[in-house]
């Protein structure tokens, strides 16, 4: 189909361009910009070249940030796959109790990461909470805080397991979805050959599932980098900055430290690291395309 | 951009017209306290307005202290903020910098407020004896230690008096309880304010009459070895879960529960502690370590620069009232927030209140040792970027005292 005036497509193109550049180019443009300033919002800026990044560098923060947030990535999406999966596979079956089941599991999804985190706290209270009380005791009389949320060698893992908590019955039901539209002839057929179950799951499922999972280990990775709720609500970043994640971290520089310049170069910094973890990505699925065709 | 943006900071959108309801100025005043202290300024705030009938304060809740501020300073920036609000003392020094604050002295009557001189602004800043007047005591408040009086029975032992009687009487009081829970001796949240009260009782200074930031030097050190030798070594102290005051509000529910059995906390929790306890409150000065020193804490009340003439004047009113011995006596008296007048203390001392209330003497009396903050427009970014995080890293983390503190020292000689 060819355009009749040569300015049609820009039109058509128009709208979403003018929401790309006021709502992504030009923030971004203004905090790479920001970034050269000491700015606390209420006081004149002032040129300060790349002492925000050298700040940021000197102490190691930087890379800290950014390792903590790719671990708690990783546990949620590894987490969230396997249990999505495996939850998927349980539900897979027909008749009430499992439609109850589903529901249930997918009715964390639903609620709200504020609400989510506020039970989760409860819970894991290392002096009334139902699953903390458990872990103190697994953990024994010399552990050095009362609470893992209060360890800061398990205050992540404890957020990244509420992350999966969460997250795993949204990819239970995208799984369940795919798993519904394999063909059971397929199945059926390598049975026949003698297939065992696992040889069936591994042989025919895992293949046939590999673009969805792919999908959901995308939106998952997604959701975890932009954690922010789960934090400010349970931790605050502590103990010890252990659970200072990247947005949360900028977050702190702007609101809480009164550093505009700060916080816009870590902003910069976090958004390197999307470009560059997305230009892996893409590097993976182009790979994996090619070897299909 | 930045600049026009900037500028457009420094105007702070003046608002020419203020805001009238039902013929009355509306004056909009934004809080940060919850539970019973947020019960006792609204009743306070609907006694205001129902006394008089030209002025509406509108009250509004803007979470913690921290969050409150965050809001106030991105309202200020987008010509959105209140008439006006209150905010923590070490504060102060920067919004005063950023000229967001209304000059008070010409203001009808400013002069004449009898404040406890500790409490006040002159009085709670050192070096700031020729500023103008930009806050106005409020909910002030000295960290206090706080001790379950059946316990301190049940193990013989008084309130200590020195960092070595601390360990010893939390020794005492840390038992391994039914159930595998332990009953922790102290506890105590891992904050900059009692962190700043153990430097001056170490004999240091936050910064040093030079301005040069020390961070109390070794005293700075000290205080953190200490906190870990509690933690660490001794295993005495209650390693605190969270920041800022979901640390503070987990450990008095603790210690309401028995879990601990001292704390250090602020004069603030006096009657709330004293009234939700299943057993004797007992407070007591914090301990000395070469002296006796504590940090003043809470709020003062500040007026927007960029609010209309006539709410700023309303406003003013409104502190005025607050700040009469009436209203002086039944804020503190039911919250634990200290008098800020001293009219209001000798009237509290002739109706026998401290008799009766010894607790409250305590907190008043420990204004004696009270030493001022500096009046430091980095105080703020001091506190809650660079030494709050180190206090964390040390006491949870194991980092080494002499390292953190000198990471921190040479970051607050960098400019923000």
């Amino acid at each position: 189909m060819t355009p009749r005036a040569r300015w049609h497509p820009w039109a058509m193109l128009a709208p979403s361009l003018v929401l790309l550049v006021v709502f992504f180019i030009v923030p971004i443009g203004v905090a790479a910009y920001e970034s050269f300033f000491s700015w606390d919002l209420l006081t004149p800026p002032r040129y300060v070249g790349g002492a925000n990044y050298r700040a940021l560098f000197a102490h190691g923060e930087v890379l800290h940030v950014a390792l903590r947030t790719l671990g708690y990535s990783a546990i949620v999406v590894a987490g969230t796959l396997s249990l999505g999966l495996a939850l998927a596979l349980l539900v897979d079956r027909p008749g009430a109790f499992m439609a109850i089941v589903r529901a249930s599991v997918f009715s964390a999804y639903v609620v709200s990461w504020v609400a989510v985190a506020l039970l989760w706290m409860w819970m894991l209270d290392g002096e009334s909470g139902v699953v903390g009380r458990w872990i103190r005791v697994l953990r024994g009389p010399t552990a050095p805080a009362s609470s893992v949320l209060g360890d800061p060698r398990w205050a992540l893992v404890a957020l990244a397991i509420v992350g999966v908590w969460k997250l795993a019955g949204y990819a239970m039901i995208i799984f369940l979805a795919e798993l519904q539209s394999i063909p059971r002839s397929l199945l059926e057929a390598a049975a026949l050959d003698g297939a065992s179950p696992w040889s069936r799951f591994r042989h025919v499922t895992m293949p046939l599932l590999m673009p969805t999972a792919t999908f959901v280990a995308t939106t998952t990775l997604v959701t975890s980098f932009q954690a922010f709720d789960v934090v400010r609500i349970m931790t605050q970043g502590g103990p010890a900055r252990a659970t200072e994640l990247f947005v949360y971290a900028i977050y702190e520089q702007i609101f809480l430290d009164l550093s505009v310049g700060r916080a816009s170069a870590l902003t910069m910094l976090f958004f390197g690291m999307l470009l560059a973890l997305a230009a892996v990505q893409l590097r993976v699925w182009r790979r994996a395309a090619g070897t299909a065709r | 951009m930045i600049r026009a943006l900037g500028g457009l900071a420094l105007t702070g959108c003046r608002r020419a017209r203020p805001v009238y309801r039902d013929g009355r100025i509306v004056v909009t005043f934004w809080y940060a306290f919850g539970d019973v202290v947020r019960k006792v300024l609204l009743e306070l705030v609907a006694r205001y307005n129902a006394a008089q009938d030209r002025v509406w304060i509108d009250a509004v809740h803007q979470g913690d202290y921290f969050e409150a501020l965050a809001k106030l300073r991105s309202a200020l920036a987008a010509g959105t903020a209140p008439t006006m609000s209150h905010v923590v003392c070490e504060v102060l020094p920067y919004l005063a910098r950023a000229g967001v604050l209304e000059p008070l002295d010409a203001y009808d009557g400013a002069s004449e407020i009898p404040f406890v001189p500790a409490l006040d602004q002159r009085g709670a800043f050192a070096g700031a004896s020729a500023e103008p007047r930009v806050g106005v005591p409020f909910n002030r408040s000295t960290p206090i230690a706080f001790l379950n009086g059946e316990l301190l029975a049940e193990a013989r032992v008084g309130a200590p008096r020195t960092w070595d009687e601390l360990v010893d009487v939390a020794h005492r009081l840390t038992k391994p309880s039914p159930g595998g829970d332990v009953r922790w001796g102290f506890g105590v949240p891992l904050s900059w304010w009692y962190w700043a009260a153990m430097v001056g009782q170490g004999g240091g200074r936050l910064v040093e009459s030079d301005g040069r930031v020390s961070l109390g030097d070794a005293a700075g050190e000290e205080a953190i070895r200490f906190w870990q030798r509690l933690v660490q070594t001794e295993r005495v102290m209650r390693p605190p879960p969270g920041r800022d005051y979901q640390a503070w509000q987990s450990q008095s529910e603790t210690f309401l529960r028995g879990g601990v059995a001292m704390m250090w906390s602020t004069t603030a929790y006096v009657r709330y502690l004293e009234d939700a306890a299943r057993f004797p409150v007992v407070a007591a000065p914090l301990p000395r370590r070469l002296r006796a020193s504590v940090p003043t804490g809470g709020t003062m009340f500040v007026l927007m620069r960029a609010a209309p003439a006539e709410e700023k004047g309303a406003a003013w009113d409104f502190v005025r009232w607050m700040c009469r011995d009436e209203q002086t006596i039944d804020w503190s008296t039911r919250t634990g927030y200290l008098p800020v007048t001293r009219t209001a203390v000798e009237r509290l001392e002739a109706r026998g209140w401290y008799r009766a209330h010894p607790n409250d003497r305590v907190a008043y009396d420990q204004l004696a040792d009270v030493d001022p903050w500096p009046w430091a427009p980095d105080l703020f970014r001091v506190e809650r970027d660079i030494v709050e995080p180190r206090l964390e890293d040390a006491v949870l983390g194991g980092g080494d005292a002499h390292a953190l503190m000198d990471e921190a020292r040479d970051e607050a000689r960098r400019p923000a």
